[in-house]
């Protein structure tokens, strides 16, 4: 439905996108993933025909935008990062504006706007200056403008920002819904909400994917490790003499061991040996005659995943550049606020 | 074309500006009317019209600064610029819809030679065609102030380029005969001035040659709007 062949698009010396490939299949909710200043908005700028790339293409359906820039527009609902919206306007009044602008044919104009309005709940606030509407029915309001026309393809531009957590879900849950008959691009940098509602992820930084996969198959391809917190009624030495008796554990780490009684520790272990390890521990302790106060086990969450895989090609950057020379300290200094964006 | 000349009309009145526009408008041209024709008991309105001519060209630019920089600024070009619409459509759209507001304008001044027919002969054909020849000459004001509004997103400096560009014209209109004599010179600030091209139709006489000047000069500032918009794309 969607393929985009080493799209790359340059400010001046920026690359705000460095040769990016990836298709999206018919019906498919795709995730858009990365720190700010990532390159996702830029993509979906591209995608939506706002701004042209510097190489590179986008099919919608087969057809380049570039081509035929009415037919593939007219099959794309977007959503951008701030939605569009005229504030003296009326929300119905807006809504009418998009249907003649974008030159949709439906049946019954009113039905049709009336149903996209029900559709992100916005029917009683149709008739209020779009000035005076909170953040969250704004957000909406946008929503609703790309939904006009029923697109086959909805691009999404951190569409929860700014909401509360009530709308989020309902706004979330919407999407979900939008995702049966639609093929759904959506960016973010809430990983939690990638996990919600997509099925696939594309992680993106510095203009670069860094990753794309299914979500479940990121967060498994991290936990290649899995981690067990556990928590003993007894002082640290003693309870780590009980804990390295035990097999295959990778490494133990020592969380806390201030006082006498209670101490802390991290394990570290391969996930076929997790059922024996965690059954062994407990035995073990329990012959020492160890309570045990917690035993946890953590999983690798996306969230992990994206983290780790950010940090990489962060710390790639700044050894490179360190190498170079002095020149370069922009550069740097770039990377670094951008670390602390994450 | 047709919903966004519909939805600029609409802002236009939706917010103060149609209204600030309307009320200076007419105001200074009720004032002139009232000096020129009734205290001198004039039926030419002649000088009425040369003297809100001049007078348009500082009103013009506070419905041209709104157009795209306004756009740029609320970032609801995005909506537009991904709309199965051309960009030639847009501007049209918004240069139509600056016109549609000058028209009422100029619509409420036709109480004046309505008014003036009760009291004496009043030749129709010369209003007409000054009517018909102001509306010419706010075309190329009003494409000067959409191109200087594309340039920017922010309306101030937009209505300021605007103000720049109609007081060079100004002063070089005044400054053609005296300062500069230069025969060569002389004839290129004609064309460069869109304000000396109007006389032929205050008397009355609809030439082919100021109109022609008067789409060409629209033409081409509509045309570098339109590439301006496209070429913010690329980079």
């Amino acid at each position: 439905m969607i393929e985009i062949c080493n799209l790359t698009k340059s400010y001046g010396d920026k690359l705000a996108l460095d040769h990016v490939s990836f298709t999206v299949e018919k019906g498919e909710v795709v995730g858009f993933l990365g720190p700010n200043g990532a390159g996702k908005s830029t993509a979906m700028n591209i995608i939506t025909g706002y701004i042209s790339a510097t190489d590179g293409y986008v099919k919608i359906d087969g057809d380049d935008i570039l081509e035929k820039p009415y037919d593939v527009k007219r099959k794309i609902g977007y959503l951008p990062e701030l939605p569009p919206l005229y504030s003296n306007m009326l929300v119905k009044e807006y809504l009418d504006f998009v249907y003649d602008l974008k030159q949709i044919k439906t049946d019954n104009k009113e039905k049709h706007i009336q149903s996209v309005m029900d559709k992100v709940k916005i029917t009683d606030v149709q008739n209020r200056r779009i000035a005076n509407l909170s953040k969250g029915y704004k957000q909406r309001v946008g929503l609703a403008q790309a939904l006009l026309g029923d697109p086959q393809v909805l691009i999404l531009d951190e569409p929860t920002v700014g909401l509360d957590p009530q709308q989020i879900i309902e706004i979330r849950d919407v999407i979900k819904q939008l995702g049966e008959k639609h093929t759904v691009i959506l960016s973010s940098h809430i990983l939690t909400e990638i996990s919600a509602v997509c099925e696939r992820v594309i992680i993106i930084n510095k203009g670069k994917i860094v990753a794309q996969d299914s979500t479940k198959n990121l967060e498994q391809s991290m936990s290649e490790e899995i981690q067990i917190e556990i928590k003993v009624a007894a002082n640290a030495q003693t309870a780590l003499d009980t804990l390295s008796s035990v097999e295959n554990i990778e490494s133990i780490e020592t969380v806390s061991s201030d006082s006498d009684t209670e101490s802390e520790f991290l394990l570290k272990v391969k996930p076929e040996f997790e059922a024996d390890v965690t059954k062994n521990i407990s035995v073990s302790l329990a012959q020492n005659q160890t309570p045990i106060l917690k035993l946890d086990k953590k999983m690798a969450t996306l969230e992990d995943a994206f983290l780790k895989l950010v940090n990489v090609e962060n710390q790639d950057e700044t050894d490179a550049t360190d190498e170079t020379n002095a020149t370069q300290k922009d550069d740097n200094k770039e990377d670094s606020d951008n670390e602390s964006n994450i | 074309m047709k919903a966004i000349f519909k939805r600029e009309l609409n802002a236009y009145f939706n917010s103060m500006l149609g209204y600030i526009f309307l009320a200076l408008f007419l105001v200074i041209s009720a004032v002139l009317f009232f000096t020129y024709n009734i205290l001198n008991g004039e039926m030419n309105m002649n000088m009425f019209f040369q003297s809100i001519l001049t007078f348009s060209l500082f009103v013009i630019p506070i419905i041209t600064m709104r157009l795209f920089a306004e756009e740029r600024h609320q970032k609801t070009d995005q909506l537009l610029l991904t709309s199965p619409v051309s960009v030639t459509s847009i501007v049209l759209g918004k240069f139509f819809a600056a016109m549609g507001v000058i028209s009422i304008a100029l619509l409420i001044t036709a109480i004046f030679p309505f008014v003036e027919s009760f009291y004496g002969k009043l030749s129709i054909a010369e209003i007409i065609s000054a009517y018909i020849g102001f509306l010419f000459f706010a075309g190329s004001i009003v494409s000067i102030g959409c191109f200087m509004s594309s340039l920017t997103d922010s309306q101030i400096i937009a209505a300021i380029t605007t103000y720049g560009v109609i007081l060079v014209m100004l002063f070089l209109g005044f400054m053609v005969g005296n300062t500069i004599t230069n025969d060569i010179a002389v004839k290129i600030l004609d064309y460069l001035i869109p304000l000396n091209k109007f006389s032929d139709f205050a008397y009355g006489i609809l030439n082919i040659e100021p109109i022609v000047y008067y789409l060409s000069v629209m033409a081409v500032l509509l045309f570098a709007t339109v590439s301006k918009i496209e070429s913010r794309r690329w980079r």
